[in-house]
């Protein structure tokens, strides 16, 4: 199992050129990056785009990494969603269903998996539990499929203003819940 | 509440809107260039992708398709000058193909030996640091010894670790290694004869490698510090 430390260090590797670092890297993380590529833009032709333009960031800001304090898989997560999430705006309406695009893939536990599951607390989760079911389910929907306010109102039936103002309550619920 | 509360409680807000990606285009710019200019708006939002980011351990890994790694691969490195890579890009690139061209500049230099090894060749200097100044070593070399004088400024190897000094040839992809830094702040690293001539115009390394140096010939460990050679 490839460790966080080891991520780490690829990371350092692939900002001094080293492109041996940068296939090592592709190996240990790359499933999970285009896990969630597909699951932001529910349609596999985009999300091989998606994951190309990740690597190639990935390539480009390695050098900058040490100083943002990111945690690596954070670091790689985070920039994989926003690319796939800017390619999701600049298009509308998903083409295919996800649970058939979820049907291809093996969902089996792989080191990826098991690393992030290990590395991160699920206190996010119980942060979310504290909150009303709707609010907690708008804020996953926002983070794992990528949806607007005006998709969450629509979602659920509300209006964009009431959506707004539930997201920002929501966020300062859990910003108090996380920071305890 | 004070009205700074109100200010930061705001601030949490947006950064909580931006990392879930809730603002629209012109909204994002806005702050991106915020984000910019305010560190502590950064750690705002590292903090709420840290929070958000456990969300992601549901998401099922998917192998991409094989074709993607050599596609993203031909995409940065099948270029002579690839537009999106780090500056130095060329560095580490080739620890097992491009030795060809370390092997080169070493022909040359044995091809050239008279006009190279002077006896009273030029001195160089070099200042291999790290990017977030934990470590600075300045290198000089003296012709008449053949070796660099090192003076450690800053920065120490990690427990149990050394550090390895590098020589990369200009053109060079792959280095070659100048021995183990001494313990000692100060200290003194001889310059193989048929190396002297790769001062000029090569770059120095440092990396963190076991004790007794790299067991590969190659560095193992990370490279923490780089400097051009300069001719006095």
């Amino acid at each position: 199992m490839t460790t966080t430390s080891e991520i780490e260090q690829m990371i350092s590797r692939i900002g001094l050129g080293d492109q041996s670092a940068f296939s090592a890297l592709y190996d240990a993380t790359s499933a999970k990056l285009f896990g969630v590529c597909i699951r932001i833009l529910n349609n596999r032709a985009e999300a091989e785009d998606a994951l190309q333009d990740a690597f190639v960031r990935i390539w480009q800001k390695a050098s900058s990494y040490a100083a943002n304090g990111y945690s690596p898989m954070t670091w790689l997560i985070t920039l994989t969603r926003n690319l796939a999430i800017d390619k999701l705006r600049a298009r509308k309406a998903p083409t295919e269903d996800i649970d058939d695009v979820l049907d291809l893939s093996d969902s089996g536990p792989t080191p990826e998996q098991a690393l992030v599951a290990a590395s991160e607390t699920a206190q996010i989760t119980s942060c979310l539990d504290e909150l009303d079911a709707d609010r907690a389910h708008a804020v996953r929907g926002a983070y794992l499929e990528g949806e607007t306010y005006q998709d969450l109102a629509d979602h659920h039936g509300v209006p964009l203003n009431t959506m707004r103002t539930w997201l920002r309550r929501s966020l300062i619920k859990l910003k108090e819940c996380l920071s305890r | 509440m004070s009205q700074a509360d109100d200010h930061n409680e705001d601030d949490l807000v947006l950064a909580g809107e931006y990392a879930l990606h809730l603002m629209d285009a012109d909204d994002r710019r806005a702050f991106d260039d915020r984000l910019t200019r305010e560190p502590a708006l950064r750690d705002l939002v590292r903090d709420w992708d840290e929070g958000f980011v456990s969300l992601a351990a549901q998401i099922a890994p998917v192998a991409p398709p094989r074709h993607l790694k050599s596609a993203i691969q031909k995409r940065l490195f099948d270029t002579p000058t690839p537009a999106g890579a780090p500056r130095r890009g060329w560095f580490l690139s080739g620890l097992f193909g491009a030795l060809t061209a370390a092997v080169l500049a070493l022909v040359m230099v044995v091809v050239l030996p008279e006009t190279r090894l002077a006896p009273t060749g030029p001195t160089y200097i070099a200042e291999v640091a790290a990017e977030d100044g934990s470590l600075l070593v300045q290198a000089r070399f003296d012709p008449a010894s053949n070796a660099l004088q090192i003076d450690r400024v800053t920065g120490n190897a990690l427990p149990g670790r050394v550090l390895e000094l590098w020589l990369i040839a200009d053109g060079a992809s792959a280095p070659v290694s100048l021995g183990v830094l001494p313990d000692g702040a100060a200290g003194i690293v001889p310059v193989p004869a048929e190396l002297v001539a790769a001062l000029a115009g090569g770059t120095l390394a440092i990396s963190d490698e076991p004790p007794g140096g790299s067991p590969t010939g190659q560095p193992t460990g990370a490279v923490l510090a780089v400097g051009a050679v300069t001719a006095l």
